[in-house]
């Protein structure tokens, strides 16, 4: 899987949440709360991204993160992992 | 447990409306907390809802929480205390006081409403949703059942079918999402929830009290017989989900 995939993930459920928020102004340097996300949507967002990528990343992890480039590159990370340790 | 009568005043607020006749207004505003159910907060409940059906001069009463969260659900310590035993979920009377408020109820929930939060929504007679807020039934995403009486309240309003989904999928969905879906009363635009509620409100107000309130113990009675089976069901649920030895663990790890 690579970071675009991951990338594209994210940016799909994010778009889903988030009314009127089109791909072209998802900059990933920024937190989904920026561009227009509550936390229930952040919620949401990450959850099923995490059920599409089949990854599980404790919620202690996830809330330390302060954009989206960080949290694709943690469900990348996540993905890289071998199956038997996926929690 | 002690309350502190003035902040419990400062979390719960309840009023007459200036622009209304008969309109009441219960606001829970614990913009630091969140509006999450914690002890101080259904204490604060409890006793305003007493204060309002006691209150001969309100016809209708419209229940409202802060323009992004309605209601949020058992708090972290909350939800701790109940692990622990220190408190019996089923010991958390605020649905049964909400339906058995003797006036029509008008809930307005601009914001989320989430857990028991939408529980305590679902407990009013007539429903305004915003487009944009989330509303679900969070429960199964800690790993325990639900409460509160929302394993009936919520087929008030929409299928069986649906309201199963919602409870065992744990997803909140957005207002818009559920339109042309349920029975909900109204679902608008964030902005225009509360006046919706009222106009609604001070229509029915109009009416004799005596009227209203034979009408709402009838209206409500199915309800309110199905809330008490359903309180017996989910306390079951309840002794044994809370029971389990990873209750604590799953909740620390899903709780948001």
């Amino acid at each position: 899987m690579t970071r675009e995939q991951v990338l594209k993930v994210v940016s799909k459920h994010l778009m889903d949440a988030v009314d009127g928020l089109e791909e072209s102004k998802i900059d990933p340097a920024r937190s989904m709360k920026d561009l227009g996300a509550n936390s229930l949507d952040i919620v949401e967002v990450v959850s099923r991204s995490m059920r599409e990528l089949k990854v599980k990343v404790p919620r202690s992890e996830l809330s330390k993160l302060t954009n989206i480039n960080e949290l694709v590159d943690t469900l990348l990370k996540a993905a890289s992992t071998a199956p038997e340790q996926r929690a | 447990m002690g309350v502190d009568t003035h902040s419990a005043a400062a979390l719960v607020q309840l009023s007459l409306s200036p622009d209304f006749d008969h309109v009441g207004i219960l606001r829970i505003a614990d913009a630091d907390g969140r509006n999450a159910l914690s002890e101080p907060l259904v204490h604060a409940l409890l006793a305003r809802l007493a204060e309002a059906a006691q209150d001969e001069r309100i016809h209708c009463l419209v229940l409202c929480g802060l323009p992004d969260v309605f209601c949020a659900g058992a708090s972290r310590d909350m939800l701790a205390s109940i692990v622990q035993g220190r408190i019996a979920p089923t010991d958390i009377l605020l649905s049964k006081a909400v339906l058995d408020l003797p006036m029509p109820v008008v809930a307005a929930m601009a914001g989320h409403a989430i857990g028991g939060g939408l529980a305590l929504g679902l407990c009013a007679d007539i429903l305004v949703l915003a487009r944009e807020s989330r509303y679900g039934a969070s429960f199964m995403n800690m790993g325990f059942t639900p409460g509160m009486g929302i394993t009936k309240l919520l087929e008030h309003v929409m299928s069986p079918a649906l309201a199963a989904e919602i409870l065992f999928s744990g997803e909140p969905r957005r207002g818009r999402d559920f339109i042309g879906m349920t029975g909900v009363n109204y679902i608008v635009p964030r902005v225009e929830v509360e006046e919706r509620a009222f106009a609604v409100a001070a229509r029915i107000a109009e009416k004799p009290r005596t009227s209203l309130q034979l009408l709402k113990r009838t209206l409500s009675l199915p309800r309110r017989q199905a809330f008490e089976a359903t309180r017996t069901m989910e306390s079951l649920m309840h002794e044994i989900s809370f029971g389990q030895p990873d209750a604590a663990k799953r909740i620390e790890e899903n709780y948001d």
